[in-house]
């Protein structure tokens, strides 16, 4: 085994990748000016207000959980899909908790990812219009890409689908975990 | 407003307060509650402020969503500034030890000695600590964690360690009437853990302390170099201030974590001539390693952590042994946050959680890393790890792997970000271990300390060796902000000892 002194990603200062990152962002929300941010519809399936998330807010993070907690069997039945265990109406909110800072850093970020980053995979469109595979493309181009902030944002992103889709005691089957034992059911989870 | 236990619920409060003491403890973790504990047993009037509630077993519901915002700080969700790192800390009444998973190391003698000798820290050798240590663990109940206790991902790590001759053993805890239930890093709902929350803060009560949850303290105050008190808001449980208190006390203790106590002093701006203050944070930061298994691991269900392995831990400063490998199952969430990827191929790495041992290396780090205040006076924290402690944490994670495969396992992933899977202990000879940087894997951190540490020297040093500021007469720390390195293991019962090791002073200070 190899214990060389493990190369960095591109080695590059914060300050430049914040300058970079920044420069990005600020040029994404000059985006969702021009571009606006209408039209999302929220469908049937949602009768809740929001708490926290926007209309268009909801409608990406409805979009990323169905690929990030996607199936590995679209014909079992058995697995819940992202939209069945309402993992959106649970990032809104889980959302309306957090600190306003950090509020506002997911809000960039989903801007950022609805907005430029398809463009990172060479894709000219919003990341809720693209098909599954290309959004699968993009969220790999972020969970791997040279800028450590978009890691970490995906990251981020990440923990909170998985945290609103691994709540629910129907996608507990999937795993074969008993669930808590405080308050457990008669019979067990359901 | 104030339940059975004498705590005052922030939340509740209907007007501002002002309140005149002999001292005021900020935090209520391991440092902060025997700090508290001691100054009322010395018949002073003392108060406790809490940032976050106050939570009894009856809320423990054993669910991550639920428990997560409720017992840590930012949800769960808090991070090095360039998000490379996840910070688990607790927030509310007992702090951390609320959430933590009850391990009992004392400091070692040879961190001690290296204190000494190194850093200037005089009176708090392992004779002198003694007695605190021998206090604080009977209070506790501290005892080894018996081989029965030892679930199906523990035994994983013993039998790997054993066959490959390593150094290894049972660790102590502090439970009583423990049901191996496995949630104990989502609170105990059996009120098993002999913790600040359970015995500490009520002993400190019943000596006549009050502790106030809910309450944030944004300033320390402090005049002509001595400490004269702090302001602080409480806040509802939507965070909007329902009442501000203005505290006026002799003795000010910080005990918020190396991370709050630093950023509280830096908002306060107390004097730091030497620029000392927020520095050399150490996070003792690991990542994982699972095994797959032919037999059930089951490894959610059962004390999570009952065995170390130390063969690649010493504590000399520099040394190429600086890995602590220990268990670390968790709960879905948990799970699927930390294993690489996303979509069908996750899931599908999920769907063999039942047959998964789970191992971390941690690192007894040497990177220097600072605590700042950042926009909204939010702690932030700036962590570069070094090029020693990256190879540090490569060799622990190839150490784990080599557990794994030593104990049975078929099948052996490196959380990095592609996925390193790897079918037997041979591929790891010719394994490049690029991976372990700044977000190549995901990295998390429990045990933060530094960022105010104590020596005699003032320029190289927050307090001194009795706990006290330099430059602040008064003003004490009493928390893992003292430690001057990294302690390699889990630091509770450290910072209990230490407490109770240097209240005496806070004690003659407040009478002074």
């Amino acid at each position: 085994m190899n214990f060389s002194a493990p190369k960095g990603l591109r080695t590059v200062g914060r300050r430049r990748v914040l300058l970079g990152v920044g420069g990005v962002l600020l040029a994404a929300g000059g985006l969702v000016g021009a571009v606006r941010t209408g039209g999302y519809d929220l469908g049937p399936a949602h009768p809740g207000a929001l708490r926290s998330l926007s209309a268009w807010q909801f409608v990406v993070v409805q979009a990323l959980a169905r690929r990030i907690a996607a199936a590995d069997d679209p014909n079992d039945e058995s697995i819940p899909s992202a939209d069945a265990v309402d993992v959106a109406g649970f990032v809104d909110a889980y959302v309306a908790e957090m600190h306003p800072l950090m509020r506002l850093d997911l809000v960039r970020l989903l801007s950022f990812i609805e907005h430029l980053a398809p463009l990172g995979v060479r894709a000219a469109s919003r990341f809720t219009k693209l098909d599954g595979a290309t959004q699968d493309a993009v969220l790999s181009w972020l969970e791997s890409n040279d800028q450590g902030l978009l890691r970490g944002g995906f990251a981020a992103v990440k923990s909170l689908v998985f945290m609103g889709y691994y709540r629910d005691p129907r996608t507990w089957k999937i795993l074969g975990y008993a669930g808590p034992l405080v308050g457990r059911p008669v019979g067990g989870w359901q | 407003m104030s339940d059975a236990s004498g705590i005052i619920r922030g939340r509740e409060l209907r007007g501002d307060l002002k309140l005149d003491v002999d001292a005021v403890v900020v935090g209520t973790g391991a440092g902060g509650s025997v700090a508290l504990r001691e100054l009322a047993r010395a018949g002073l009037r003392v108060i406790a402020l809490e940032e976050g509630g106050h939570h009894t077993p009856a809320d423990f519901t054993q669910r991550e969503d639920q428990m997560l915002p409720m017992l840590f700080q930012d949800g769960g969700g808090r991070t090095t500034r360039d998000l490379a790192i996840r910070i688990l800390q607790g927030r509310g009444v007992g702090g951390s030890t609320v959430h933590n998973t009850n391990l009992c190391k004392r400091t070692p003698d040879a961190i001690l000695e290296l204190w000494r000798q190194r850093y200037g820290v005089s009176g708090c050798g392992p004779t002198d600590l003694r007695a605190a240590f021998e206090s604080i663990e009977r209070d506790l109940s501290v005892s080894e964690i018996p081989a029965a206790m030892r679930n199906a991902n523990n035994d994983v790590l013993r039998l790997g360690t054993q066959a490959l001759g390593w150094r290894g053993g049972q660790l102590k805890h502090n439970r009583v009437g423990c049901i191996g239930s496995g949630f104990c890093e989502l609170g105990c709902a059996y009120d098993a853990k002999r913790n600040a929350l359970k015995v500490v803060v009520p002993q400190a009560t019943a000596a006549g302390a009050t502790v106030y949850s809910d309450v944030e303290v944004t300033r320390v105050l402090y005049k002509q170099g001595r400490a004269s008190g702090v302001q602080a808001i409480a806040r509802a449980a939507n965070g909007e201030p329902v009442a501000w208190l203005d505290v006026r006390a002799k003795v000010v203790v910080l005990a918020a974590s190396a991370i709050g106590s630093a950023s509280l002093a830096i908002r306060s701006a107390l004097p730091d001539p030497f620029a000392q203050l927020g520095r050399n944070l150490r996070l003792h930061p690991g990542a994982v390693v699972a095994g797959r298994f032919e037999r059930t691991i089951n490894g959610a269900s059962g004390v999570p952590q009952s065995y170390e392995c130390t063969e690649h831990l010493d504590y000399e400063e520099g040394s190429d042994k600086r890995v602590w490998i220990v268990p670390a199952f968790a709960h879905p969430i948990g799970t699927a946050s930390t294993l690489p990827g996303f979509g069908a191929r996750h899931m599908k790495a999920m769907r063999a959680y039942g047959n998964l041992a789970v191992l971390s290396a941690m690192v007894h780090d040497e990177t220097s890393g600072r605590v700042e205040v950042g926009p909204g006076e939010r702690p932030l924290v700036t962590y570069d790890m070094t090029t020693a402690d990256r190879v540090q944490l490569a060799k622990g994670l190839v150490a784990c792997a080599r557990i794994l495969f030593a104990a049975g396992a078929t099948e052996v992933t490196i959380a990095a970000i592609p996925p390193i899977t790897l079918r037997s202990a041979a591929e790891l000879d010719g394994l490049s271990t690029a991976f372990v940087r700044p977000h190549g894997l995901p990295i998390t951190a429990v045990h933060p300390m530094g960022s105010m540490r104590m020596g005699d020297d003032p320029r190289a040093s927050v307090v001194s060796s009795t706990g006290e500021h330099h430059f602040v007469r008064g003003l004490f720390v009493s928390d893992g902000s003292l430690f001057p390195t990294s302690l390699g293991g889990p630091p509770q019962i450290s910072i209990y000892a230490f407490a109770q090791h240097l209240s005496p002073h806070m004690i003659a200070r407040a009478r002074a």
